[in-house]
């Protein structure tokens, strides 16, 4: 008898007595389930989101991480990944779909365009779309590879595990 | 019988340019044909009725692209033209017999940015010449909903001529979301 301080997950301070009992956090009950729950939005705009479907289609598997709810729906979605070049005129409609997502929500910037205009240093096209939504995670790349959107969805995973907040709350709670 | 088919074919192909000399002699500014391609410069007060010609009579049912180009950087081309600033370019098809293409330009000064819009013709030409008064400023009179098609509505200036600048005027910095 007596207590079996078992570490369940790096870095956690989830304790487990005797196999029958575990003690811990309503929080870190939550961040498990929502961190491997994570439901994309897509917003598709150039060749990165060529990459986006291929790393949701049977070879990636974006599934083995808990993201394969793919929503069109802002509404029923928490991760929003901008894929492509956003011009100034796409920009308003961008802002408004990452408005009408629930909190919390993160933002995965993926490739060179969305991250900061790409090779399309032109009047029409936003140099980097932090200029306006609170990036979670970069992503370089012309396009990524599928691995590299892998790795960025386990990067927000292990955010939401550390119990970090989102880029954007912490925006909206420091104001 | 291989001498008869290209007895045909020449026959047929100039056949177009030849009719177009003989019917707008004044206006036709130049022409040119290679095997597959004819072009014709036309003056801005015949080109509608060239169009229109080539349309009913020749039978171009297939408007393919109106656009322009700005010569303003292109003292060769511009010289050619009485200092017009723009040419607009009109590209048709035609299914009927030997099909084949013909290019239509028409040089528009800048003093002057109106031309006759062709939607009556073919309706393709709606959103084409929309495009070109959206990047050139090239005002098609006639046209039934003549307003920006690619740029934001409240956007300023016209973004392929040549005097714009590649980076914009601020437009992607200043960015308003209240609209």
């Amino acid at each position: 008898m007596g207590l079996a301080n078992t570490n369940i997950e790096n870095g956690s301070s989830t304790e487990r007595t005797d196999g029958n009992i575990i003690t811990t956090t309503i929080d870190k009950v939550v961040n498990w389930g929502r961190k491997n729950s994570l439901w994309p939005m897509p917003f598709g705009t150039a060749c990165c989101a060529i990459e986006m479907m291929a790393t949701l289609a049977s070879k990636y598997d974006l599934s083995r991480f808990g993201s394969e709810a793919i929503r069109f729906s802002p509404r029923q979605s928490d991760l929003l990944i901008v894929s492509g070049r956003i011009s100034i005129k796409m920009m308003p409609v961008l802002k408004r779909i990452y408005d009408q997502m629930p909190e919390p929500k993160w933002v995965i910037s993926m490739g060179a365009c969305a991250s900061c205009g790409g090779v399309f240093d032109t009047y029409t096209l936003i140099q980097g779309v932090d200029q306006f939504l609170p990036v979670d995670v970069y992503i370089p790349g012309c396009p990524p590879r599928p691995e590299d959107l892998i790795d960025a969805v386990m990067q927000v995973q292990r955010q939401i595990h550390k119990g970090e907040l989102p880029k954007g709350s912490e925006v909206a709670y420091n104001e | 019988m291989n001498e008869e088919k290209e007895e045909i074919i020449e026959e047929t192909q100039p056949l177009v340019l030849e009719k177009l000399r003989e019917k707008f002699s004044d206006a036709l500014l130049a022409d040119s044909e290679t095997s597959d391609d004819v072009f014709v410069v036309v003056s801005k007060e015949s080109s509608y009725t060239l169009l229109e010609y080539l349309k009913t009579d020749l039978a171009y049912s297939f408007l393919v692209d109106v656009t322009a180009v700005d010569n303003s950087q292109l003292e060769s081309e511009l010289m050619q033209y009485d200092y017009a600033r723009f040419m607009v370019v009109y590209q048709l098809y035609t299914f009927e017999g030997e099909t084949s293409r013909i290019r239509v330009k028409v040089p528009v000064s800048e003093k002057d940015l109106k031309i006759q819009s062709v939607t009556e013709l073919w309706k393709a030409a709606n959103w084409l010449e929309r495009e070109t008064y959206d990047m050139f400023g090239i005002d098609f009179e006639g046209h039934p909903d003549l307003r920006r098609i690619l740029m934001p509505d409240d956007f300023e200036g016209h973004p392929l001529r040549k005097d714009y600048p590649l980076r914009g005027r601020g437009e992607r910095e200043s960015f308003n979301f209240d609209k």
